[in-house]
């Protein structure tokens, strides 16, 4: 008896040790963002005195977050819809079909191979190609960009998703006559939905928050996406400290609200398929 | 030579914080894995360091450690201590780095290897406790081989996103003070983007890709294996 309450206290103060250790540096930020500037730098309160919004009003009149927002979010939005669309294809095929010589095992190995390759490996060819093309500082060259890495990872996740449903539901409606594009739009894709959203939910997460591809191919408000925009707050010798705990809390935002709302189908996706 | 520099800077830090989030994320996993309902309650807290952008999470740390207006420095001022100076010495940036990593990537190993042990079977364990075996024991001959497999994919994909981590340190110290926390991968964008030497980054980043693809391919070996 003593042996289990011993337990159970040890893993309650792991457990609240954890996540205090995980809460305090992000209730720090969100407090450093509401005090104003002269309280921040002159009078090193744990807790702020007065609220202020100064910070954040300076963010979206003086700054441009406005714009960064907006490219995160068109950039974002768009590239992983791309990627669904052609990587759920790919995906099924690779399912359901035996490519030439077995070769179907090493399109997805190799996708995944892709998936794992760090940006920063690939970055020299991807800033040299996108300066030739002239995509420099556009969206486009993030998109293309993005939706390119997206897509590995949606076959990579999809793939064992399609290989769970049976085959014979589509071979049903094929024989019913729909062609093999119908079965697959009518019958596969809504019994792999939580697949989908599962991937999409993190395809999303890791797009919003990609920063070196967007450092080294955006110069400018016009194509700049919100972590590389929270970043320039950061001046070598004078730092805005107010502005720039506005600037992380506005950042980290939208992935936070968009993860409270798909709560459930995270882990799969973040862990990688390391997870069954 | 410099490159070998921040090979070794790379290889300390990498070594360290994959070690340090695999321990403790191995053992918030035991202590937590017999209460279900309470680890879904604190699952959203402790995913939420993995999801937060790297940049922010980068300006998270420098509002910690800042000398002036830190979290640290402010408790300091509070308690009537010097405010420690963290990033402004060698040491104390590397160390104030693999904080910010063991911070940010726990929760990921500690979510993989709380799967892992969700979906052992319980026969070795009940067996154990038969047998009269503490818990300690139990741990180190059923838990620990058992989990064997999955702590090996978990430290093979979290030594590949470790070895290239960029974001945090550009935006904490921009690999200085000095050269103390010159990862390979900002030396290589330094070597490119500001020093122009096109021929001599591409040499050094293909380098890092090829050890990368070695343990990519390593660790989906390991994947596939279990699949099947």
């Amino acid at each position: 008896m003593t042996r289990y309450g011993l337990g159970r206290l040890a893993w309650v103060a792991a457990a609240l040790a954890a996540i205090l250790f995980a809460l305090t540096p992000l209730v720090w930020m969100v407090l450093t963002s509401l005090k104003s500037n002269r309280e921040i730098t002159q009078e090193t309160s744990l807790v702020p005195e007065s609220l202020t919004s100064a910070n954040y009003v300076s963010l979206f009149s003086g700054r441009e977050f406005g714009a960064y927002l907006t490219n995160s979010i068109v950039v974002t939005t768009l590239s992983v819809a791309i990627a669904l669309i052609l990587g759920t294809q790919a995906a099924y095929v690779l399912a359901r079909f035996r490519l030439w010589g077995g070769m179907q095992r090493y399109v997805g190995f190799s996708l995944l191979m892709v998936r794992l390759l760090p940006p920063v490996v690939i970055i020299i060819p991807i800033f040299l190609v996108a300066q030739q093309f002239g995509l420099l500082n556009t969206q486009l060259s993030l998109i293309v960009v993005y939706a390119t890495f997206n897509v590995t990872i949606v076959v990579w996740m999809m793939e064992s998703f399609f290989r769970e449903i049976p085959v014979d539901l589509e071979e049903a409606a094929m024989v019913d006559g729909d062609t093999r594009f119908t079965a697959f739009r009518r019958i596969v894709l809504p019994l792999a939905a939580p697949g989908l959203v599962a991937t999409g939910i993190f395809a999303v997460i890791t797009t919003y928050n990609e920063f070196l591809f967007a450092l080294v191919l955006t110069s400018t408000p016009a194509a700049e996406t919100m972590p590389v925009g929270a970043a320039t707050l950061i001046g070598r010798i004078n730092v805005d400290w107010g502005a720039m705990s506005a600037a992380g809390v506005i950042g980290a935002l939208p992935i936070v609200v968009f993860s409270i709302f798909v709560q459930k189908h995270l882990v799969r996706g973040l862990t990688m398929g390391a997870v069954k | 030579m410099r490159v070998t520099a921040s090979c070794a800077t790379t290889a300390r830090f990498v070594f360290l914080v994959v070690t340090i989030e695999t321990v403790l994320g191995l053992a918030l996993a035991v202590l937590v894995s017999r209460e279900g309902r309470f680890i879904r309650r604190i699952r959203a807290t402790l995913i939420l360091p993995m999801i937060i952008t790297p940049v922010v999470v980068g300006i998270v740390f420098r509002l910690i450690y800042a000398s002036d207006v830190g979290l640290l420095a402010s408790i300091a001022h509070a308690v009537g201590l010097d405010p420690p100076q963290i990033l402004s010495s060698g040491t104390g940036a590397f160390w104030g780095l693999v904080v910010l990593d063991v911070w940010e990537w726990t929760p990921l190993l500690f979510l993989i290897l709380l799967a892992g042990i969700q979906s052992m079977p319980v026969e070795p364990f009940e067996a154990a406790r038969v047998d009269g075996a503490s818990a300690w024991r139990s741990f180190v001959d059923h838990t620990l081989p058992l989990l064997r497999p999955t702590i090996l994919v978990a430290v093979t994909l979290r030594a590949i996103e470790a070895l290239t981590t960029f974001d945090q340190v550009y935006v904490l110290t921009r690999g200085g003070p000095g050269t103390s926390t010159q990862l390979i991968s900002i030396y290589g964008y330094q070597t490119f983007f500001q020093f122009q030497e096109t021929g001599y980054a591409a040499a050094m980043l293909f380098m890092v890709a090829l050890v990368v693809l070695l343990a990519a391919g390593f660790a989906v070996g390991l994947m596939r294996r279990r699949g099947r």
